[in-house]
């Protein structure tokens, strides 16, 4: 079953386009990792799924329903898009627990014991089972990231985003991360993932998308794309991450 | 007469014009923040006319003196209207509306100084526009607000002063009566000077509490 229909998406920001045309099918279950050089459009896809950013044209559908920011129907649609971003984005008047339970409280009209439970099942999840009282200040970047899939999770999504989730991690805290989203694969959650860990996108990816330039250059599993790249400007970018590491 | 026996005798007139002091900051400040907090919101609105609005409102408080919008609501505009206001009505008016637009261009700031990541991990939750703002935004554009906000109380709760030229027994009207009656420039004015500044100095202290209370770091 298709997931996410996306059709010659176009996006610019002002003069400059930033996304030229991309069409991309993505099936429930799927794990899509994302790969390319910085600047290339890879986190513009990514805003764009949840209309995050609204595309200049181009269609994007989530279970067949069109992913418009100006649709009446916008909020309800993005509940179903779980979204994690490099900077996590966690609520910082908020503790780790309400974090996780606003959304389902004022969206899903969830009673609060209710929402509460379901928060520290996804903690003890993310192996958080002891933070629920805690405010982000008081947590790791990795612990942080954790809770902020966490809260993702709590909306039940069908579809969930990473947007460059380990980036701004500090290199022993990527681990606990990536485990976490790797179980989230396994039990089969739709995942499209922007990324520059490679590991994590030959292990647990089911197609690698490499962006460069505002359109998809070249696609396929990950041993197509990490064993056999095509394109010169794959095999360029491949070398130059492999060196850097 | 010394010091203290003429601070004794003044303590009564004082006293009565401390309270009408503290309440017209305090009915001028409540009034100011809803003026602010709506003018803010009108400053980021989508629509045109309403920014227009707030633009217009800001530029004309920040570009004119506190005591010529005092004359003209009090003398001008109910000369022109044919209505009647009471001294206080018209320094509430002109307190409120110029602490108010202030205040908007603090709340504007302290709404936009908040992460944009914020709004984006809101409504990625699905949560919707204004749960968006109420939610999230708001209470954390406050916390970046209170030193802020403070320091305008502050100059609103000396503004008042300005004010009595209206006509109102306020605290520094009461000090230049008691110089008229003792001739005691030096020592009144040190005294006026001495309750602004215990009642601003408390209201410091009582914030600073708050904002190492609500802190976020």
């Amino acid at each position: 079953m298709i997931k996410v229909e996306i059709r010659d998406l176009h996006k610019s920001f002002g003069e400059k386009e930033i996304l030229k045309g991309i069409d991309c099918d993505i099936e429930t279950g799927e794990v899509v990792c994302v790969i390319g050089p910085s600047g290339s459009g890879k986190s513009t896809f990514l805003r764009c799924i949840n209309c995050l950013e609204q595309p200049t044209s181009g269609t994007i559908k989530v279970d067949g329903h069109l992913m418009d920011e100006n649709a009446k129907n916008i909020d309800e649609l993005r509940e179903d898009v779980g979204m994690v971003f490099q900077q996590f984005n966690l609520f910082p008047h908020l503790s780790v627990l309400d974090n996780i339970t606003i959304a389902p409280i004022l969206r899903k009209k969830m009673d609060r014991p209710t929402a509460e439970a379901t928060a520290h099942e996804l903690l003890t999840r993310v192996g958080l089972g002891d933070k629920a009282d805690a405010m982000p200040r008081s947590l790791s970047g990795g612990q942080k990231q954790r809770v902020a899939i966490a809260r993702a999770l709590a909306m039940k999504p069908g579809l969930m985003l990473f947007d460059e989730p380990t980036s701004a991690l500090d290199p022993e805290m990527v681990g606990e991360v990536l485990d976490v989203m790797k179980k989230l694969a396994i039990e089969g959650m739709t995942m499209v993932v922007v990324t520059h860990e490679m590991g994590f996108a030959r292990q647990v990816a089911d197609r690698v998308l490499f962006i460069d330039g505002g359109v998809i250059a070249e696609e396929g599993t990950p041993d197509q794309v990490f064993g056999a790249p095509k394109s010169d400007r794959l095999k360029g970018f491949l070398k130059a991450v492999l060196e850097a590491s | 007469m010394g010091f203290f026996e003429l601070l004794a005798q003044s303590m009564p007139l004082f006293l009565m014009g401390m309270r009408l002091t503290l309440e017209l900051s305090f009915v001028s400040l409540a009034i100011a923040m809803v003026i602010g907090i709506v003018a803010s919101l009108m400053g980021m609105s989508s629509v045109p006319l309403f920014r227009a609005i707030n633009r217009t409102f800001v530029a004309i408080i920040r570009g004119t003196p506190l005591l010529v919008q005092g004359y003209f609501i009090y003398f001008g505009l109910t000369g022109v209207l044919g209505i009647r206001m009471t001294a206080f009505t018209a320094g509430v008016i002109a307190l409120s509306l110029n602490a108010g637009g202030y205040m908007s261009e603090i709340f504007r700031g302290g709404i936009q100084a908040v992460d944009p990541g914020q709004t984006e991990a809101a409504r990625s939750l699905g949560l919707s526009k204004s749960q968006t703002t109420w939610r999230i935004v708001i209470p954390q554009a406050i916390r970046i607000c209170i030193p802020s906000v403070v320091n305008q109380w502050c100059i609103t709760i000396k503004d008042t002063s300005i004010i009595s030229v209206l006509g109102l027994a306020e605290l520094t009207k009461m000090g230049s009566q008691i110089i008229a009656r003792t001739f005691r420039s030096f020592e009144v004015w040190i005294m006026v000077g001495i309750l602004y500044f215990i009642v601003i100095y408390l209201l410091t202290v009582l914030a600073r509490i708050v904002e190492r209370k609500v802190s976020l770091d």
